[in-house]
C-alpha cells in the first residue's frame, strides 16, 4: 500500500507477469468508476519522418480492434453512461473511460483488447489522415500554437521534444499505415502500459478479473527511453512570426529540469511566483490552470501597468529536460520590443534578488492548497495517480510536495540565476499582419 | 439513477430581499462546496451606447470587494484554497465561489462581497478595458469567434441581445466610467429577480441563516424591465468570411429557436443530442469526422434560455474541404426535422444522456453546474429525478415535431469563415 499525502487515496499496486503496472484507488461511495490506461509512449519516441506517429496511434485505437469494430468502443462506453476519450503529450498518452458505478468490465475488456491487437487497417488510417490535418489546421488558427512550436524547434535540435505531439504537416501528409501500425507493434504493449482504475468498486473482484483479462496479452513493448542528449546551447536563439492575429505576441524560453532533477522544486516555485501556480498543485474545480493571478510577478508588472493583456509562465513536468517559458500578449499600441524588454526585466529581478518572504509564503500556501483538494472524484483520481505514475512513480508526488515546501528563498533566487541565462535563451515574436482585422 | 437521486435533489427557499435560495447536497465523497449569485445582469440590459458594462461589471466582481482590493482578494483566497469567477451571458451574470467543505462560511462571505460591495477601482477597469479591446480584434481575426459573432448577427435583429456578444465596441468601451459601472451594479445585482444557488453540506435551515446575515444589503428594487424584440421570419442566409493566413475554416450554420420554458423542450434537447450535440455518437460527428474524414470537430449545441434560444451546427475543416462540410451540414439538419428517427438511434442518444447526468456526480463543480442550470430556469426541485421519465416518455415522432420548431433550417443562416481561397 502507498500511503498518500494531504487528501490522496490509498493505492493498491501489482505488477503482471507480462510487465503490466495496475494501481487500484477504490474511493468508498463513488458512484462512478474510472479507467485509464496510460502509455509511455509519446511524441519523444517519433522521430522526422514519422512525427505525430502517436498522436495517430490515439485516434487509430478509436477506430478498430479484433472484438470492437470502428465505432463500437464510443457505443460500448456510452451505451451505459459514460464517457471517454484520450490525449497524447510529448512523454506518455492516455485513454480514460468512466462510468456509473457497476460497468467496470466494459472498459476493462476494451482496453484489454486494444492494447496490443488495434486493427489500424490501411482504409481507416487513411480515413482518419484528413481528420488529423484538421485538428492540426484548428491549432494554427491561434498565434499561440505558432509560437510554442517555433521555440520547441528553435531550442531543440537533436532531442526529439522539438517537435509538437501533433506531428509536422509534411509527415503527417506522408507517414504511410505500414508505418503507424509498425509503431504501434513496437511500442505499445504491456511493458509500457499502466493501468489506473480509481472510484466506485471492490478492489478484490477487480483486481480478480483485471489478471483474468490482462494476463494473456503476451509481454510486449519496445524500451521507450530516448537516448539523444540535447546539446547545450551556446547562444540565444530567435524567430520573428507574423500572421493573422490581435496584438503582438511574445514568448521567451529557458532550458528547464527534467521532473526528477534536484533543481526541479525551486523551478516550480519560480513558476508559482512568476505566473502564479504551478502546474502540478494548483487549486480550483478545473483540470487545468485556474487563470489570472493578480499577485503574480508577470502579472504586476505587465498586466496591471498596462503592457500587456495576459502574461503567465510555465514549467511543463518531463521525463527529459525541456523548457521554462513566459509569454505575453501586448495591449493594444504596445511593441514587441517594449514587450521583450518588461518582461526580461521581470526574469532579471528575480534572479537579482530572489523572491519577498510574503511571496514565498503565498508560493507555499497555493501548493499546499492545491494539493488538498486534487483528488476530488474517480476521473480526477484516476488522472491524478497515473500521470505522477507515467512521468516518475505514484510516490514521487508526496517527495516533490515535501521538497517544494522546504525550498528556502535563496534556492529560489540561485536557481532562477542559474535559469534564466542568456545564452540558452529562445524568442519567439509573433506581430499580426492585421490585414484581416477591419474594426 | 437511484444513486443520484438524493444528491441532486434541491430544496428552495425565500431569502432576504426577494432573493431566492436554492442548496443541493454535494455528491457522495466531496470535499468542496460551491456557491453561485445569479443576478438580471446580462447584456440584454446594457444601455445603448454603454454596451459592454455588463460584461465589465461582471468582471470586475471578482477584482476586489469590500474591504479588500484586488491583491488582497487575491490572497485570501489562495489561503482559504478557494476561487472566485465570474461570468455573464445575455441574460444574467453570475459568480462562483468554490472551495474547501471546511471554508464554506468565509467563502461565502468572499462571494457577498463580491456581489454587494465591489470596488470598481479605476485601475481594475483600465486593465478590463484593455482586455476588452484584445477581446474584441480577437472577434473579428480569429475564425471561430468570427463565425460565431456573424452567425448570430444574421440571425437576430437589430436591438436582440443574443444578436451582441456584450463585447461592445471601441467606442462605447472606451466612455465607460467606474460610476457607470457602479450605476448598473445597483440596478442588477439585485434581492428580486436573484437566485444563490450552493452545493454544500449545511443544512438548508443554516444556509440560510447564514444568506439572510451576509447578503442583508441587497437593493431591494426589481431590475428594470427588459423589452427584446421577437426573432424575425426570414430565409436562410448565407455569409462568407474570408481570413486569409489561417489555416482552418470554420463553418456555422444555425437559427432562433425556443426559450427552455417552451413545453417542446425536453424533445428538441433531445433532437439536437442526435444531431451533434451528443458529439461521438452524434449524426454530423459520425458523418462529417467518422466516415468523412473531413474534420476534428463536428457538432451541434441548443441555447434555450429565458428570452428565447438558439440552436447551432459547427464543423471546424480545411480551406480544400468546407465546400463539402457545407452540404453535410444542411443535410443532416434538414434530416433531424424531416424524417423520424430511428427507435434504436434515439435510445442510445437518450440512454447516454442520462448517464452523463449521473457523471455529474463526480465531483461538487460538475454537480453544481446542473444544480445553477435547474435553479435558474425555475425548474422543479426533483427536475433530475424525474428527467429520465420525461425523456424516455418521448417518441421519434414528437422528437421530430420538436426540431422542426427548434431547429428550423428554414429560418437559418449559414456562415464560412477562414481562409477561403486556400491555406
Amino acid at each position: 500500500m502507498i500511503r498518500g499525502a494531504g487528501a490522496r487515496p490509498k493505492v493498491e499496486s501489482f505488477r503482471l507477469a507480462n510487465g503490466l503496472r495496475v494501481l487500484l484507488a477504490p474511493l468508498e461511495g463513488s458512484p462512478t468508476s474510472s479507467v485509464w490506461v496510460w502509455y509511455q509512449v509519446g511524441s519523444k519516441n517519433e522521430h522526422p519522418g514519422i512525427t505525430g506517429a502517436s498522436h495517430w496511434v490515439e485516434h487509430m485505437l478509436f477506430e478498430g480492434s479484433p472484438r470492437y469494430a470502428k465505432g463500437a468502443i464510443d457505443r460500448a462506453i456510452i451505451e451505459v453512461g459514460g464517457e471517454l476519450n484520450a490525449f497524447t503529450d510529448t512523454d506518455f498518452t492516455a485513454y480514460f473511460s468512466t462510468v456509473p458505478r457497476g460497468h467496470l468490465s466494459v472498459p476493462l475488456d476494451i482496453e484489454s483488447d486494444r492494447m496490443t491487437r488495434a486493427l489500424l487497417t490501411d482504409a481507416e488510417v487513411e480515413r482518419e489522415r484528413t481528420v488529423i490535418h484538421s485538428e492540426r489546421e484548428g491549432n494554427e488558427n491561434w498565434p499561440e500554437f505558432r509560437v510554442e512550436e517555433e521555440t520547441y524547434q528553435l531550442a531543440f535540435r537533436v532531442h526529439p521534444y522539438r517537435w509538437d505531439a501533433l506531428g509536422r504537416k509534411e509527415d503527417i501528409e506522408r507517414l504511410t499505415p505500414a508505418e503507424l501500425r509498425a509503431y504501434y507493434q513496437k511500442f505499445y504493449g504491456t511493458r509500457n502500459a499502466l493501468l489506473v482504475v480509481s472510484g466506485g468498486f471492490e478492489p478484490r473482484s477487480t483486481a480478480a478479473e483485471i489478471r483474468r483479462r490482462f494476463s494473456k496479452l503476451p509481454a510486449s513493448g519496445a524500451d521507450v527511453s530516448v537516448g539523444h542528449v540535447e546539446p547545450a546551447a551556446r547562444g540565444e536563439r530567435r524567430a520573428e512570426l507574423s500572421g493573422p492575429g490581435t496584438t503582438p505576441y511574445l514568448q521567451m524560453a529557458w532550458r528547464s529540469p527534467a521532473l526528477d532533477d534536484p533543481a526541479t522544486p525551486a523551478t516550480m516555485l519560480i513558476d508559482t511566483i512568476l505566473g502564479g501556480e504551478s502546474r502540478l498543485f494548483s487549486a480550483g474545480p478545473g483540470w487545468g490552470r485556474a487563470g489570472e493571478h493578480p499577485s503574480a510577478r508577470l502579472c504586476r508588472a505587465l498586466v496591471e501597468k498596462g503592457l500587456a493583456v495576459r502574461a503567465t509562465s510555465e514549467w511543463r513536468p518531463r521525463v527529459y529536460p525541456s523548457l521554462f517559458t513566459v509569454q505575453a500578449q501586448a495591449a493594444r499600441g504596445v511593441s514587441l520590443d517594449r514587450l521583450e524588454t518588461a518582461l526580461g526585466n521581470v526574469v532579471e529581478r528575480l534572479a537579482r534578488g530572489g523572491p519577498t518572504t510574503v511571496e514565498m509564503q503565498d508560493a507555499r500556501t497555493r501548493i499546499r492548497r492545491g494539493a488538498a483538494l486534487a483528488y476530488e472524484g474517480a476521473s480526477r483520481t484516476g488522472f491524478r495517480l497515473g500521470y505522477f505514475s507515467v512521468l516518475h512513480s505514484p510516490e514521487y508526488e508526496d517527495k516533490l510536495f515535501r521538497q517544494l515546501l522546504a525550498v528556502r528563498a535563496e534556492e529560489v533566487r540561485d536557481r532562477a540565476r542559474e535559469l534564466f541565462r542568456t545564452e540558452s535563451r529562445v524568442v519567439v515574436r509573433y506581430e499580426p499582419t492585421g490585414g484581416s482585422v477591419d474594426e | 439513477m437511484s444513486s443520484a437521486d438524493d444528491s441532486l435533489r434541491l430544496e428552495y427557499a425565500d431569502g432576504p430581499l426577494g432573493l431566492r435560495i436554492a442548496r443541493q447536497p454535494p455528491p457522495p465523497g466531496a470535499v468542496s462546496f460551491s456557491a453561485t449569485y445569479l443576478g438580471p445582469a446580462g447584456w440584454a440590459y446594457d444601455a445603448r451606447g454603454q454596451e459592454g458594462v455588463a460584461r465589465i461589471t461582471t468582471q470586475l466582481l471578482t477584482s476586489g470587494a469590500g474591504a479588500r482590493n484586488r491583491i488582497s482578494l487575491a490572497r485570501f483566497l489562495d489561503r482559504a484554497g478557494g476561487t472566485l469567477a465570474a461570468h455573464c451571458d445575455p441574460e444574467s451574470a453570475e459568480v462562483t465561489v468554490w472551495g474547501p467543505a471546511t471554508s464554506v462560511r468565509p467563502l461565502l462571505g468572499v462571494l457577498a462581497d463580491a456581489v454587494l460591495r465591489p470596488r470598481f477601482e479605476p485601475a481594475d477597469l483600465e486593465r478590463v478595458r484593455r482586455q476588452v479591446y484584445e477581446r474584441q480584434l480577437r472577434e473579428l481575426a480569429q475564425p471561430s469567434s468570427r463565425a460565431d459573432r456573424e452567425l448570430h448577427a444574421a440571425i437576430f435583429p437589430v436591438g436582440h441581445p443574443f444578436r451582441l456578444t456584450g463585447m461592445g465596441d471601441r467606442k462605447s468601451v472606451a466612455r465607460l466610467h467606474s460610476s457607470d459601472l457602479a450605476q448598473f451594479h445597483a440596478r442588477h445585482f439585485t434581492g428580486p429577480g436573484g437566485l444563490l444557488v450552493a452545493t454544500t453540506s449545511l443544512r438548508l435551515r443554516s444556509l440560510l441563516g447564514l444568506v439572510e446575515r451576509l447578503f442583508d444589503e441587497l437593493p431591494s428594487d426589481p431590475p428594470p424591465p427588459l423589452r427584446v424584440p421577437p426573432p424575425v421570419g426570414q430565409r436562410p442566409k448565407d455569409v462568407r468570411i474570408d481570413l486569409p493566413g489561417h489555416s482552418q475554416v470554420e463553418v456555422r450554420m444555425g437559427g432562433p429557436s425556443i426559450a427552455r420554458s417552451d413545453p417542446a423542450y425536453p424533445a428538441a434537447y433531445l433532437a439536437d443530442e442526435v444531431l451533434g450535440g451528443a458529439t461521438l455518437l452524434s449524426r454530423l460527428f459520425t458523418r462529417v469526422r467518422s466516415k468523412g474524414g473531413l474534420a476534428y470537430h463536428a457538432s451541434s449545441h441548443l441555447e434555450a434560455m429565458k428570452l428565447g434560444g438558439y440552436w447551432g451546427a459547427e464543423a471546424g475543416t480545411g480551406a480544400d474541404r468546407w465546400r463539402r462540410v457545407v452540404p453535410m451540414l444542411r443535410q443532416e439538419v434538414e434530416r433531424i426535422a424531416g424524417e423520424t428517427i430511428p427507435a434504436a438511434e434515439l435510445d442510445l442518444v437518450r440512454e447516454s444522456r442520462l448517464g452523463e447526468v449521473a457523471l455529474a456526480l463526480e465531483s461538487t463543480s460538475d454537480a453544481h453546474e446542473l444544480a445553477v442550470d435547474v435553479a435558474y430556469n425555475g425548474l422543479a426541485a426533483d427536475h433530475w429525478v424525474t428527467w429520465p421519465s420525461v425523456l424516455r416518455s418521448l417518441s421519434p415522432g414528437e422528437v421530430r415535431r420538436a426540431a422542426e420548431i427548434a431547429l428550423d433550417r428554414g429560418r437559418s443562416a449559414t456562415v464560412v469563415a477562414g481562409p477561403l481561397g486556400g491555406a
